[in-house]
């Protein structure tokens, strides 16, 4: 889809100025001419400064050797201390990003109601990276002489008791299925093990299509009658499985 | 007939008994269960057999041998078992509470429109849930937006939410206030899934709603785009007025005195016309769209279903306190608003020509009557109580008159 592109307008800000000139300015003066419905609306509350740029919110701190002021006015990266948490959890745990996580919030106060030093899980927040990286954080702020490593070690071990427990509950659960009569789908493996026999039968159909061209060639190639072991010397066992195919086959 | 026991005092018959069960076949079944328990038991006709039993001031004669007689009702009238059977359901209802698990509060996507929330549920929590600071890539942003920019953060722009916050109240007082003067607001939602947003907020604020393509033209052509559609003239108490029914078929069409739009991109077209034509507009200004389109701008993310219908429920909240103040108003004498001139004009011409017309029909009469009498020879007789002529189209002064469109069949849904 073609946009059109962003032509800069003055007349939506500048309705009642246009509209003040109008009614000051008639052409026929002494014809009434009524004030619209929004007049004093936008008299009283007025549009909003546009286009200006003022100072964006400052998230870092500038350096004092920088003399030009030429990206003074753009918006800053946002920065968080627990960002380098992230990154280490992360980089040591990356199938936890495999992990599907819900962003959705209900009312925007899930912050209000963790208490990250009673551990780490919090009502209406599930258990991911982020729950260990923001207890690792109260760790390292409100437990004098805790370091970053150490907080990091206890917190992650907790982690890795409640992913345990998690496990632990899913493999309870799928024999309390079984035994009530329930059965589940092929495990990965079971499906990794058929994908591989389903290649391993149309290799086998390549092969037996290779070698019959071969053959043919051969015997275009040589008048006389083809020997068969001078052909293929190291093929023996290639033979007989043709044999064996040729058999199943019929 | 056979008759099984089939739980009539418990399950589900207890909470809404059939009205087709007569009161003898109850007190058979009763008395039944009583006695057996889960037996069938073949009985007779239960309406002949109660007939039999329970009326000893019945006839003493058979029906069946009088030809005067009338037939046996097939559907015994059964008694208004309502108000026992609610009340049961209650009582089963509060004991069965308990039972269960508790299931928390989550969100649903039908909250906002269950509930919608008004200009003073207006938090930052509320606008961050509903993903209202999502802007675009960096790439794409229009620099006139960098001061509604709060900073950046995996690739996109973050609004600021205060900034969205501030802009919101301010659109919201100017849509109370438009409603209050009794203008005409229009919300306008063109993408898909913004009709639903679009219809509440309208049928709140007591507006009109757009949720196709804007025709282009339809303000700056609108005597060639917009005649023939219905119109009606209110008075200030927004009851309808009969009479001008002449006026509605000769006068120009409506134009908005507000429009609101929830994706400006795509209505540049729309915008443009309420630009030549002064009328305001309030968008929803992502970081990628052109704030000069719009004469009141709230930041915030428009490709966020959730964060638009949170803004459109802030907008019709407003404009429905908005129409209520003025009610409220017109019932104690006070009206912010003057009557159209168009309507003004239109009904003094009118009024002037219904009582020339008058003028000239009373001296038709007279004339008439003149005659009359010097042709029979007697004096003419004076009309006795001529007070004023009720004239066609005698408007009642004192009274505000505005032009407004009719309710459709949708507005209910």
């Amino acid at each position: 889809m073609v946009r059109r592109p962003a032509q800069r307008q003055v007349r939506p800000a500048r309705i009642y100025q246009t509209v003040t000139t109008l009614m000051d300015h008639r052409v026929q003066p002494r014809i009434k001419v009524q004030k619209p419905v929004w007049y004093n609306v936008v008299e009283s509350i007025p549009p909003s400064e546009v286009v200006t740029r003022p100072l964006p919110p400052q998230h870092k701190t500038w350096s004092p050797k920088i003399r030009k002021a030429s990206r003074l006015f753009q918006p800053q990266q946002l920065v968080f201390e627990e960002d380098a948490l992230r990154k280490r959890f992360f980089k040591d745990h990356p199938w936890e990003l495999a992990r599907p996580r819900m962003i959705i919030e209900a009312d925007g106060k899930d912050a209000h109601r963790c208490d990250w030093s009673k551990g780490l899980k919090q009502p209406g927040i599930p258990l991911s990276g982020e729950s260990v990286v923001q207890r690792q954080l109260w760790r390292m702020h409100n437990i004098p002489g805790m370091t970053q490593e150490e907080a990091y070690d206890l917190t992650r071990k907790e982690f890795y008791r409640l992913r345990q427990e998690e496990d632990i509950e899913r493999r309870v659960a799928v024999e309390e299925a079984r035994m009530v009569g329930s059965y589940f789908g092929q495990s990965y493996l079971q499906v990794g093990m058929h994908l591989e026999d389903l290649e391993h039968e149309r290799w086998k159909k390549w092969a037996l299509s290779e070698m019959t061209k071969i053959r043919g060639e051969q015997q275009e190639a040589y008048s006389g009658t083809v020997d068969d072991a001078v052909a293929d010397p190291q093929d023996e066992d290639l033979e007989q499985l043709t044999e064996t195919i040729k058999e199943m086959a019929a | 007939m056979i008759i099984r026991e089939f739980g009539v005092r418990q399950g589900r018959k207890a909470l809404a008994a059939s009205l087709r069960q007569g009161p003898a076949c109850l007190r058979q079944l009763s008395s039944l269960s009583s006695e057996t328990s889960g037996t069938p038991v073949a009985v007779a006709d239960p309406v002949l057999q109660s007939t039999l039993k329970t009326s000893p001031e019945a006839k003493k004669t058979p029906s069946l041998f009088m030809q005067t007689a009338k037939p046996a009702r097939k559907r015994p009238v059964a008694p208004d078992t309502t108000k026992q059977d609610w009340e049961d359901a209650q009582a089963l209802r509060k004991s069965m509470r308990g039972v269960g698990t508790t299931v928390q509060p989550v969100y649903s996507p039908n909250d906002v429109f269950r509930n919608p929330p008004g200009p003073k549920d207006v938090t930052l929590e509320l606008l961050m849930a509903s993903q209202a600071h999502m802007g675009h890539h960096t790439s794409v942003w229009n620099p006139a937006n960098a001061r509604y920019i709060h900073g950046i953060r995996q690739g996109i722009h973050i609004i600021s939410l205060e900034e969205t916050a501030a802009h919101l109240r301010r659109a919201a007082r100017v849509v109370e206030e438009v409603a209050y003067r009794g203008g005409l607001i229009l919300f306008v939602g063109t993408r898909p899934g913004q009709t639903q947003i679009v219809t509440q907020s309208a049928r709140l604020a007591d507006a009109c709603h757009l949720f196709t393509k804007w025709t282009p033209g339809t303000i700056t052509n609108s005597d060639k785009i917009l005649p023939g559609l219905p119109m009606k003239i209110v008075d200030q108490h927004d009851n309808e007025l009969e009479g001008f029914d002449q006026h509605l078929m000769e006068r120009r069409a409506l134009v908005p005195d507000l429009v609101v739009c929830l994706n400006p991109l795509e209505n540049f077209v729309m915008l443009h016309e309420c630009g030549l034509a002064n009328i305001p507009t309030i968008g929803v200004i992502d970081t990628n769209t052109e704030p000069t389109w719009v004469t009141y701008a709230i930041p915030a993310n428009d490709d966020s279903l959730r964060c638009l219908a949170v803004i459109g429920s802030v907008l019709g909240r407003a404009g429905e306190a908005g129409n209520k103040r003025r009610l409220q108003d017109a019932q104690k004498g006070v009206v912010a608003w003057e009557t159209p001139q168009a309507i003004s004009t239109w009904t003094k011409i009118h009024g002037k020509r219904a009582e020339w017309a008058a003028r000239a029909a009373r001296e038709a009469a007279e004339e008439q009557a003149a005659r009359e009498a010097a042709l029979s020879g007697e004096e003419p007789l004076e009309k006795e109580g001529e007070g004023e002529v009720e004239t066609e189209g005698r408007f009642r002064r004192g009274q505000n008159f505005r032009e407004r469109r009719p309710p459709r069949a949708s507005d209910d849904s």
